[in-house]
């Protein structure tokens, strides 16, 4: 069933690539592929189970432990179905485009991808995935973007490509360090490789933690993703804030956490100072935007600041088991409610670009007047992401906050101010756009039309309901079961 | 049920929102869901509520009776607010204005009715969200918009107490209940409980917090009316009411909260007092009467904070109320201009009834719950009890100056002269509550109301009774001299508290930002060009030496095939680029995997990439490849160590 969810799109974009299909079929084609994956998914959801579910195994290359292996646990499967879902709604967001078939190819060969790295089980297979999605965002930007967007691909192209080369020597280092030959998670999970003290775990923890902190991206290692965001089309994004970025966080998680437990005790501290560290700054640095995509970007750097204090504390072996798993599941949740809300926001911006082709804010004002869907929509997404409570936003910083005081107090307590900066950002971007005075050469903005109004209530409609009522989610979750038991002595 | 008090308004109110319609639906609409949270309060008395997050995450909710008179106090103030509203606020912009009324209501009852600390954050929260829509409810204009954002960022700062508060709590017991609030001791509850004083000062507007109140002014008259009566300012003093058992053994809470409380009560009183304009004078008479209440809880009285609240609701939203007719009719906020006696003289009427019951004339209702206050501060020790006499005296000043100002006869300009019913009902619904509560004067009457809610009446001396009914007598008399001055408006608002934080806050952190952005530009992005400038002198370096010993080996033909060979490298390298380094570092290029595999299909889609690929180069694929090649000599260097 996974191997399908994959696959589909995959397929998609083959078939995009190689038929001379219309712009609107092209988009349907790479929607509805989009679609059977988050329906895949969903039946994935609904089978139910613990730990591993809808496992399947094909081998590869047997002599080096290399296999085509897939499946789920609780966490894999919530950013896999968060990861269709966006694919869905930034696929079928509508977007003037030249060369619109090849655009929808690589939309969805980058939903198979993505999908992908979420769902495999395999770390070589990961690390394809890996740099696959480099590639197909890489052009992505490149060809439909605007501004100087050949510059940012390549930037975000290269910055990643040398993280993921970082990753792929841990990787190795890794499976080289078990018994038996073997790139397969779950056995690298279960029983531990390096778990000995030493200079080349912990440079081996260092390979990862810098290859994922690019792409999260962490201070200091977040410059590409303003320039990435600023000239990409929204949609792109979109995906790109919403899926890929949780990829790095999803990689500290199930790599690091989970596979070098007694390592990233010892370094969960200066982790957690990093994470702090991206939260002021990406918060600091992002009030000073008069861009309006470049704000939003760095708010990115912000939120994925909590994340990865989040796991940070989970993996700390301090404190109790209790505090630790709220740090994870709200990481976890963090992800989940980020992709949705940045997705909304950079989607808003995408709208906002095809009316105006401008994100300067200073230009913009009393957007309420013309475009009161727009302003609503903004205003939700933006208080979300402020982590207002009642959305989901708050259930995550709630929850990472909660675990992280129990074992490092202070640096929740200063983290704690990141919230009320991006308060202040947030607030100040709504007055820009759409409060006081309409300019002149404004005056013809349209509201959201149909088809983006209900792609944006799909998200924001999930960012409530995750507010309001996120049993289901953290059932979902059950963080319980990714935190290492062996790390808890440590 | 009992969450119905917080979910009921919100739909209500998102309901009249999206329906809209005339003045008369949206009123009627408004006033149905406001009459109906005052019955669901009155039944759902004693009721509590669990709902469950996860194992350790459980959101409380409970009604004991202090609560529960909070919790029917909102909703009736609100009733009176949106009869008023519907025919008092402009047309356009109604039903949202109704609709986050109720909204905001429906906040407050979840503070009103939490029973653990999470709940009361959302709540909370939400409080502080629908103050921002409501005073920037004239989006058209800029101020109400900056002041709408001033006025969430300030009370959020506060807020962040709170978020300490649980975090403090939840580490302690695992748990963030009000019982486990409780059984804190040493650094979590003091933690827990200035936290929680923090955030509560900082929404009942208390210094240094107190200039956002200014600030909220540029909202509807409705909303000040709502906001400083009911929501928002009595979230704070409510909070530290209900909390106060579990709040007060942290050592020197009850002595921070009275310093607080009386500071901002003497010097709001002085505020109000040298105002000019009608609702300012207000504002800062609510800063003052919420220091009050908190002193009071200080004091360890909770139950007479309560009462004084909620006679305090109805009296402050009376006068706000007042002044809104009074704009409408004279056009002006100003307080030296004429007043409604001649005019409206009904509305005059009503108006003096609220502001004398704010001066604490007796037998008005407002002079019972302070005295009784007085009598609580008491017993806090001599000092403080002159405090709350002198606040008590200012006042009884600037209500009396305001009573005066607002009500009384004066000669000048008439604009629009109507009695409009609405107004005229919502204000009489305001002040005839107030006068139907000075029946507590009678000790039938508020021993019964005291052990309603659960309150301890204090015992006061006969001398500090004497002194404080002075007091009130020679500020009555202030207030008089001062209504007659016809003085100027103060030069600086709130004694220059917004001009400290303009220039000790908000523009250093502006500089801080614009700055950090430039240094982020500037110097940390340098990471990636200096990595990348590192490994293209590293590739230089290598290529050098490959070609110097190729030459070495054979001039002529070496040459050309160092050629070739540079050529062939550069495609492989938009290979390893269009496909995986990944497949490459295994044993074989994507691109030519693919290509020898399905020579047909599959060739225009490498085709497809090829072509893209071709439309981005820009020349630095060296760069690609000087990484490619640092990567690999650090995982050989790692390989080695860890084999």
């Amino acid at each position: 069933m996974l191997t399908f969810a994959i696959l589909i799109p995959l397929l998609a974009a083959g078939t995009l690539a190689v038929a001379p299909l219309g712009e609107t079929v092209s988009r349907w084609t790479a929607t509805g592929a989009a679609a059977l994956s988050l329906l895949a998914l969903v039946v994935v959801w609904i089978s139910g189970g613990e730990g591993f579910r809808a496992v399947a195994e094909v081998p590869w290359v047997p002599e080096l432990g290399i296999a085509w292996r897939v499946g789920v646990d609780g966490m894999s499967l919530a950013l896999a179905l968060m990861s269709a879902l966006l694919f869905v709604v930034a696929t079928a967001w509508p977007i003037d485009l030249h060369n619109a078939r090849a655009y929808y190819a690589w939309m969805a060969f980058l939903a198979g991808v993505s999908i992908g790295l979420f769902v495999t089980l395999d770390l070589i297979v990961f690390y394809v995935f890996f740099d696959l999605s480099l590639v197909g965002m890489y052009f992505l930007i490149g060809r439909w973007g605007h501004g100087e967007a050949q510059h940012a691909a390549l930037k975000f192209f290269v910055y990643t490509l040398a993280g993921s080369l970082l990753i792929l020597i841990g990787i190795i280092v890794l499976a080289l360090n078990m018994p038996t030959l073997t790139f397969d998670m779950r056995a690298m999970i279960d029983s531990p490789p390096l778990a000995a003290a030493g200079l080349v775990p912990g440079l081996v923890f260092l390979a990862f933690v810098i290859g994922f902190g690019i792409k999260t991206p962490i201070f200091p290692f977040h410059t590409w993703l303003p320039p990435a965001h600023v000239n990409a089309p929204g949609p792109a994004s979109a995906i790109l804030a919403g899926v890929l970025l949780k990829m790095g966080t999803y990689g500290l998680i199930r790599i690091p956490l989970q596979m070098m437990p007694e390592t990233f005790a010892r370094w969960a501290l200066p982790l957690g100072i990093v994470g702090v560290i991206s939260i002021l700054w990406g918060s600091i640095v992002a009030f000073a935007q008069d861009n309006m995509k470049r704000r939003i970007a760095y708010t990115s750097v912000n939120h994925m600041g909590y994340t990865v204090l989040g796991i940070a504390v989970a993996g700390s072996a301090l404190g109790s088991e209790a505090a630790r798993q709220l740090a994870l599941t709200g990481a976890v949740v963090e992800m989940i409610a980020h992709g949705l809300i940045t997705g909304a926001l950079f989607l808003i911006a995408g709208a906002v670009w095809q009316r105006t082709a401008d994100y300067h804010l200073p230009n913009f004002g009393g957007l309420a007047g013309p475009a009161p869907r727009l302003t609503g929509a903004a205003t939700l997404a933006a208080f979300a992401s402020l982590g207002l409570p009642g959305l989901a936003g708050f259930v995550a910083e709630l929850h990472i906050f909660l675990g992280a005081f129990a074992v490092y107090p202070w640096l929740a307590a200063i983290g704690l101010l990141g919230i009320l900066i991006t308060a202040a950002l947030f607030l100040r971007m709504l007055r820009q756009m759409f409060f006081g005075d309409l300019p002149k050469e404004r005056a013809d903005f349209t509201d959201l039309a149909g088809v983006e109004v209900a792609l944006l209530t799909a998200l924001l409609a999930l960012i409530v309901l995750i507010g309001v009522w996120p049993v289901w989610l953290l059932g979902l979750i059950d963080a319980g079961l990714l935190i290492p038991v062996s790390g808890a002595g440590g | 049920m009992i969450w119905a008090l917080a979910y009921l308004p919100v739909l209500a109110g998102l309901g009249v929102w999206s329906m809209g319609g005339s003045r008369m639906r949206v009123g009627a609409v408004g006033a149905v869901g406001a009459l109906a949270t005052v019955m669901l309060a009155v039944m759902a008395g004693g009721e509590s509520g669990r709902a469950s997050w996860s194992e350790a995450l459980v959101l409380q909710a409970a009604l004991p009776p202090l609560a529960q008179a909070v919790a029917i106090t909102v909703p009736a103030i609100l009733l009176a607010i949106t009869i008023f509203a519907a025919s008092h606020e402009e047309v356009p912009g109604l039903p949202r204005l109704v609709g986050l009324m109720l909204v905001f209501t429906g906040g407050m009852e979840l503070v009103v009715i939490a029973a653990d600390l999470v709940t009361l954050l959302i709540g909370w929260e939400i409080v502080g969200a629908c103050s921002w829509a409501l005073i920037g409810h004239k989006w058209r204009s800029q101020a109400p918009g900056l002041s709408a954002n001033f006025a969430f960022v300030l009370t959020r700062a506060g807020d962040l107490g709170l978020f300490l508060a649980v975090m403090a709590t939840f580490a302690a017991t695992g748990s963030a209940s009000y019982d486990a609030l409780g059984a804190l001791q040493g650094g979590p509850l003091v933690l827990a409980a200035f936290g929680i004083l923090l955030a509560a000062v900082s929404k009942a507007g208390q210094v240094p917090f107190a200039p956002w109140l200014f600030r909220a002014m540029d909202g509807p008259t409705s909303v000040s009316a709502l906001l400083h009566s009911a929501t928002m300012v009595a979230a704070g003093a409510y909070i530290l009411a209900r909390l106060q058992p579990q709040l007060s053994a942290a050592p020197g809470f009850g002595e921070t909260a009275m310093a607080v409380g009386l500071g901002t009560a003497i010097l709001g009183g002085v505020v109000a007092l040298r105002q000019t304009h009608a609702k300012k004078l207000l504002a800062g008479s609510t800063s003052a009467q919420m220091g009050l209440m908190i002193a009071t809880v200080g004091a360890g009285y909770p139950g007479v904070a309560v009462l004084h609240l909620i006679v305090h609701a109805a009296t402050k939203a009376a006068l706000f109320c007042a002044a809104g007719i009074r704009h409408r009719v004279t056009g002006s906020f100003d307080l030296r201009e004429m007043g409604l006696a001649r005019t409206v003289p009904f509305a005059a009427a009503l108006t003096a009834i609220a502001a004398l019951s704010l001066a604490s004339v007796p037998p008005l209702s407002g002079g019972w719950t302070k005295e009784e206050m007085i009598k609580a501060i008491e017993h806090a020790g001599v000092f403080w009890t002159a405090c709350a006499i002198l606040a008590g005296g200012l006042s009884a000043a600037y209500a009396t100056y305001f009573a005066v100002a607002v009500a009384a006869f004066g000669t000048g300009e008439t604009r629009d002269g109507r009695t409009l019913p609405g107004e005229m009902g919502g204000l009489a619904l305001l002040s005839g509550a107030t006068l139907l509560m000075s029946a507590l004067w009678l000790p039938a009457v508020h021993e019964a109301a005291a052990s309603w809610v659960g309150a301890d009446l204090p015992q006061g001396s006969r001398f500090w009774l004497i002194a404080s009914l002075t007091a009130v007598a020679l500020g009555v008399l202030a207030g008089l001299h001062v209504a007659r001055s016809g003085q100027e408006a103060p030069a600086r608002e709130w004694l220059g508290l917004p001009a400290l934080y303009q220039h000790g806050s908000i523009r250093p952190f502006h500089a801080l930002a614009q700055a950090a952005a430039r240094f982020d530009d500037g110097v940390i992005d340098v990471i990636p060009s200096g990595a990348a400038a590192l490994a293209g002198i590293l590739s230089r370096t290598l290529s050098r030496a490959d070609d110097d010993i190729i030459d070495g080996l054979a001039s002529g033909t070496a040459e050309r095939a160092t050629k070739g060979t540079g050529r062939m490298w550069r495609g492989a390298i938009g290979a390893v680029v269009a496909g995986t380094s990944a497949l490459a570092s295994i044993g074989a290029g994507l691109g030519e995997r693919l290509s020898d595999l399905i020579p047909g299909g599959s060739g225009r889609l490498a085709g497809t990439a090829g072509a893209d690929l071709r439309r981005l180069q820009t020349g630095l694929a060296h760069h690609y490849y000087a990484f490619i090649m640092a990567g690999f000599a650090l995982a050989v260097a790692l390989l080695i160590l860890g084999g």
